[in-house]
């Protein structure tokens, strides 16, 4: 009997200690949620004192890996006609706007060689043309009190970022890549693209930018799920 | 002027002793390392850095966090526990001039090369092997740092050549941490037994 009580008393003991709780905690997300709540803030706060309106280096067009860019999407992956298909920017803008892809085709051009680098750990160089993001903010006009963009695909895929990275010079909405127009895979015909987001925050098949003055609580497909929603890189 | 000097003490040898900085810093990167290297194993099954979506996969019981969101949080909570750690022990060891007595230098090469004292070898190849997981422990948070904000810090990136090199140093860092973890153990037991090591903890 006393014996059954010590080894009681033992496991007790070895389930109170720190290792045994850390091993308890492996193969499972125990806390994992509570960690990243409580460190996140802290994360953000560094990425968000890193992150300059200054063009990331790029690379020249030799060094682009056309194999290494995975194709990730959640649900199906819509068939948009092109002739049909327009962007709708709104929300805390002074100018709401409806673009055909010939609007966006007919404004500048950036075309940019970047690193693309996915959540999951793999990265490609990839090149992407389209319109910066920033112009055509600067046409829509976001009110003083604009301070986050909402991005809609029309998967219903939606993402959310900070008006400071939407504004970047290297935020891109995209219809090329790699030089030649841009597949149904990867997001046709309009997409994000940027050297300074991770890959989940890249919306493919956008239908919709909408400026908010705060987050919704709804922030992002993935972020709704666990990932981080600044996302910087 | 007479000396007044205490008994000489001739019984037990003298225990080892560690400043509670030290036992701390121990202490501290022990856990934050393993937390990191769990999640970090998690993360890695993401994507394999070896083989990518076809490659081996670490597993549960390996890793921390359930899923590679968790992992993440896990990672990049642990990543500031023990950089911090590592910044502020190394402040501590140039501040009190530690680096000068505690760490590997000429004397000890040469004890290995030429020394007759098998204890004094001892020693030396002891004070080596962690003295050079210090640069290893460094690289792990640059390569770190480098693939965590590739874009901001891409000046850090740009010196791995590429983004495999990079991972591929990164995880280098797990192998490396646990062989040193059995070997820097070894050689303090045989330094300095058990006192040696329950000096650094306790």
């Amino acid at each position: 009997m006393s014996k059954s009580i010590s080894r009681r008393q033992l496991l007790q003991w070895s389930g109170l200690s720190s290792a045994s709780l850390l091993l308890n905690s492996c193969g499972s997300n125990l806390w994992s949620k509570e960690v990243g709540q409580a460190i996140e803030p802290l994360n953000q706060a560094t990425q968000a004192l890193l992150l300059t309106q200054k063009p990331v280096p790029e690379y020249s067009l030799e060094q682009i890996e056309p194999d290494k860019l995975l194709i990730n999407t959640f649900a199906q992956t819509p068939q948009i006609d092109p002739a049909k298909y327009r962007l709708q920017i709104e929300g805390e803008v002074n100018h709401p706007m409806q673009l055909s892809l010939n609007d966006l085709q007919t404004m500048p051009l950036t075309s940019m060689v970047i690193q693309h680098v996915c959540v999951e750990g793999w990265a490609a160089i990839v090149q992407w043309g389209g319109v910066r993001l920033q112009e055509l903010l600067r046409l829509a006009q976001p009110k003083p009190n604009a301070r986050y963009v909402y991005f809609k695909s029309a998967d219903g895929y939606y993402e959310s970022w900070d008006l400071v990275s939407a504004t970047h010079p290297q935020t891109l909405m995209a219809y090329q890549k790699n030089g030649q127009s841009l597949s149904a895979d990867n997001g046709a015909p309009l997409r994000l693209a940027s050297p300074i987001k991770l890959g989940y925050k890249q919306s493919k098949w956008v239908t919709q930018i909408m400026l908010t003055n705060q987050l919704m609580p709804k922030t992002g497909y993935w972020e709704d799920r666990g990932y981080e929603w600044f996302g910087g890189l | 002027m007479t000396s007044a000097r205490p008994p000489k003490r001739t019984k037990s040898p003298r225990l080892p002793t560690q400043t509670l900085l030290a036992k701390i810093f121990h202490w501290t990167n022990l856990i934050s390392l393993f937390v990191m290297l769990f999640s970090g194993l998690q993360i890695y099954n993401a994507n394999p850095v070896f083989g990518g979506r076809s490659g081996w996969n670490f597993p549960d019981y390996l890793t921390l966090g359930g899923w590679l969101a968790g992992g993440r949080n896990w990672h990049f909570a642990a990543m500031w526990f023990y950089a911090l750690n590592l910044l502020w022990y190394g402040l501590y060891v140039m501040i009190s001039r530690r680096w000068q007595k505690r760490y590997a230098s000429g004397s000890d090469l040469k004890a290995l090369r030429v020394s007759q004292n098998a204890k004094r070898k001892n020693y030396a190849l002891h004070r080596l092997v962690y003295t050079a997981i210090i640069p290893i422990l460094v690289l792990s948070i640059a390569s770190g740092l480098a693939m965590y904000k590739p874009a901001s810090l891409h000046w850090l990136s740009s010196l791995f050549v590429d983004w495999q090199t990079l991972r591929t140093v990164h995880f280098i860092a797990v192998p490396i941490f646990i062989l040193f973890t059995f070997v820097h153990s070894l050689l303090a037991l045989r330094v300095g037994s058990i006192h040696l090591i329950k000096s650094m903890f306790v």
